[in-house]
């Protein structure tokens, strides 16, 4: 406000009557001594007052601008780089723990057979593969862990895994020891598989999946902490440069009026400078929080459900084998099949049959719920809604395949049923199985490219602020005293 | 009264702060923007008014003196003094069936621990921490029978309860194709007594439900009853909490976590369904996620 007062230039050209005593020389700038008030008395005063607060305002607003552009680059490195790819890594270890226990019931349903298009030696090279990565995704999500409890989780998890892998070994070698036609295997070997798969279904696959759900949240705070002060900041920039703003044109007014000059050019610059720098600060940091809601809302959260809805799929198709392989607990089996079935997408239905045919029924994207629902809903990007509905089209196949292997499980054919189950000719379950989990990974894929774009956006929009900061800020305020101090001189 | 008592709940709240902190050095001075704005999570209340059910014997029953007992209600305690609540900042208030989602939205009550399975559509309308236990549907039968009765598909023939209004019986006889002969009673605790009298042979609802009928019968001297342990569906028991609390959400998964690591929820578990005959499982439930 000081800064824009006309009251002094309109008495500048009036010789004062009374000089100030230690500005010397300047008879006609000396402002009236007896005005009492707390400015500065006389114009060299003003001038090196404006200048000093000009100063300030802009260590201020950079030091504002500075701060938030390190809020935007750190949300975008915790979520682009660190801990959102871990996350999504560590969520890769429920599939692969529930991708284990599917091998193992295929090894075991399978036996010696050879003439189904699949053996058991393939079955158990997966599950070596799925385990050598699941120990990977468990280093990672330990390393996530950040308080007591889920350490302790991790660490029960490594343990469990050690159990499963005996009794699996266990179960294996007694399969070994008494060969049989594809299906169920003997009574020991059951009991065996039982024990290892209870273990991996009640104990392991929760505490995997509550640890990936403990490490999710760690990015979800990241997200809306960052990007609440990204958007503060945004806020701060606008008005530390506002006023930033309106000091360098007082200071312009004050040194033309009290001058007579048209303009001073160093100032004028510095504040054209001023202005870029404060619309640059505001725009980069607008598109940050921008980058950051991408990343987070159309990469990373259908990511992280399309990860999950592999996950309890990929689990759901190990129940269809169980199902086959212990025709003891084949309700059971067949129960969870369904509600499994439902989280990845929800129809209400009582029974599988009902829901089966609810699922044929189902042909848009829209009305159900579920893990699929949810990402129905997320139908901005291009490309996605095509996604969609293959991967709709191939889940209503491999649910049709599954009411196939009831019927003939249901009419004595269960040979038939498990060629239909372990097969990959036409209407085969793994085969369609397969192309469904394909089609999932290909939507996923979608996503991945928008989260990575969003982070490349990110990074690059803040790339080089190290530098504009300081150096904007220098030649700001190089410039500022290069305007003011001509007139300073003339005071000497 | 528990005044003078410093809050316990603080701990974790400062935890989670700590860790925020650790990530966001310079979120100091965004001030009021805080994350998730959210002045009422349960996560940062003092006081919790928690709906539970008042007639389900083991869950949630209340007393003649007014007072509530059962593993619900002691799994509700245990998870408010996780969020820093002391016990006597703690209220219980009854709810039903039709009521959980109006008063949770209605903000009448914080939480409800009672019985109260989660499901994608209730989902909609509520949050769900948890579950805090994963219950089946299961059969109880009196122990002198349960040798014949190994799983739903020996009900065939047999008197089993029907409750109307519930979805066990039909789950039996129409989803599971199960000819079961019905016998209507007006609620588990009639289906209780009429299988006692020998006037049905079987029971089916939640496992937990049948537990705690069970363990009732017994304190009444009644004769031996056993749970048949032959699951049928999974009943996951949530915490309901108002939609888009999600850090109150993640806040009572944290405290379900640690009572299944410090072995109290095998304890309350223990205590409650023991004596039933009903295997219980003692790990922590996979949960459902809160956003």
């Amino acid at each position: 406000m000081t800064a824009v007062q006309p009251a002094p230039a309109g008495r500048a050209p009036a010789p004062a009557a009374g000089t100030v005593p230690d500005t010397g020389n300047g008879s006609r700038d000396a402002v009236p001594a007896r005005r009492r008030n707390p400015l500065p008395k006389t114009a060299a005063g003003r001038i090196r007052a404006l200048t000093a607060l000009v100063l300030v305002a802009l260590l201020a607003a950079l030091g504002v601008t500075w701060r938030a552009v390190d809020d935007a680059r750190s949300g975008v490195r915790v979520i682009g780089h660190d801990a959102g790819p871990q996350v999504v890594a560590t969520a890769d270890l429920y599939f692969q723990l529930t991708d284990m226990d599917a091998q193992l019931a295929n090894a075991l349903l399978l036996s010696d057979s050879t003439n189904l298009g699949t053996n058991r030696d393939q079955a158990i090279a997966r599950y070596q593969q799925n385990r050598a990565k699941a120990d990977d995704a468990l280093l990672q999500a330990a390393k996530l862990a950040d308080d007591a409890s889920e350490e302790a989780t991790a660490r029960d998890l490594l343990s469990g895994l050690g159990a499963y892998e005996q009794l699996a070994g266990q179960a294996l070698l007694a399969d070994r020891q008494s060969p049989h036609a594809p299906g169920p295997p003997s009574r020991t070997v059951v009991q065996l598989y039982r024990s290892a798969s209870d273990l991996m279904k009640l104990d392991l696959l929760p505490k995997a999946y509550n640890l990936t759900l403990d490490n999710g949240t760690l990015v979800r705070h990241t997200y809306v902490d960052k990007r609440a002060a990204v958007r503060n900041g945004t806020v701060r920039v606008i008005v530390t440069g506002g006023v930033l703003l309106a000091l360098l044109i007082g200071l312009q007014v004050f040194l033309t009026v009290r001058f007579r000059r048209v303009l001073n050019p160093a100032l004028a610059l510095a504040t054209v400078l001023a202005l870029a720098l404060t619309a640059a600060g505001a725009l980069v940091l607008t598109a940050q929080a921008d980058h950051l809601k991408k990343a987070k809302e159309q990469g990373f959260d259908s990511i992280l459900a399309l990860s999950r809805a592999r996950a309890i799929g990929n689990s759901a198709n190990a129940d269809e084998t169980r199902y086959l392989l212990d025709p003891e607990r084949a309700d059971t089996y067949e129960q969870v099949f369904l509600s499994k079935s439902q989280s990845v997408l929800y129809l209400k239905a009582g029974n599988l049959s009902a829901y089966n045919d609810a699922v044929q029924r189902q042909r848009t994207t829209t009305g159900f719920l579920g893990f699929l629902g949810d990402e129905a809903g997320h139908d901005e990007l291009p490309g996605q809604p095509a996604a969609m509905r293959q991967v709709l089209a191939d889940y209503r196949r491999y649910q049709a395949d599954d009411r196939a292997i009831r019927r003939l499980v249901g009419a004595g054919q269960r040979e038939q049923a498990i060629r239909t189950r372990l097969g990959q000719g036409d209407g085969a379950a793994a085969r369609d199985f397969t192309a469904y989990d394909a089609s999932i990974v290909k939507l996923a894929r979608i996503h991945r490219a928008a989260f990575d774009d969003a982070v490349r956006a990110g990074d690059d929009g803040t790339a080089g602020w190290n530098l504009v900061l300081p150096a904007g800020g220098l030649l700001i305020a190089g410039l500022v005293l290069l305007g003011v101090r001509p007139r300073l001189a003339e005071y000497r | 009264m528990t005044t003078g008592t410093p809050r316990k709940g603080t701990l974790m709240r400062a935890r989670r702060t700590v860790a925020a902190a650790a990530l966001v050095p310079a979120l100091a001075a965004a001030g009021c923007a805080a994350a998730g704005a959210d002045g009422d999570s349960v996560a940062r209340k003092d006081r919790l008014v928690i709906g539970v059910n008042a007639d389900q014997p083991g869950l949630g029953l209340r007393g003649a003196d007014g007072s509530y007992s059962g593993f619900d209600i002691d799994i509700a305690r245990e998870i408010a003094k996780r969020l820093g609540v002391a016990a006597g900042r703690v209220r219980f208030a009854k709810v039903t069936s039709a009521v959980r989602e109006t008063v949770l939205r209605d903000r009448d009550v914080d939480l409800v621990v009672a019985s109260y399975s989660i499901t994608p559509e209730r989902r909609t309308k509520v949050a769900f921490a948890g579950p805090y236990y994963v219950a089946h549907q299961d059969v109880l039968v009196r122990a002198s029978e349960s040798g014949r009765v190994k799983g739903v598909r020996d009900l065939a023939g047999r008197r089993l309860c029907e409750v109307p209004g519930s979805v066990s019986f039909p789950r039996v006889t129409q989803e599971r194709g199960v000819r079961a002969l019905s016998v209507k009673a007006d609620g588990y605790a009639q289906c209780l007594q009429d299988l006692v009298a020998g006037k049905l042979d079987a029971v089916s609802t939640d496992d937990l439900i049948l537990g705690g009928l069970s363990r009732q019968n017994d304190q009444a001297g009644g004769p031996k009853l056993k749970v048949v342990n032959a699951p049928i569906s999974d009943e996951p028991y949530g915490v309901g909490l108002r939609r888009g609390d999600v850090d109150g959400c993640e806040a009572v998964n944290k405290a379900i976590t640690m009572m299944y690591q410090d072995g109290t929820a095998q304890r309350l578990l223990r205590n409650w369904f023991s004596s039933s005959g009903l295997t219980v499982t003692p790990t922590v439930p996979q949960f459902e996620g809160c956003d």
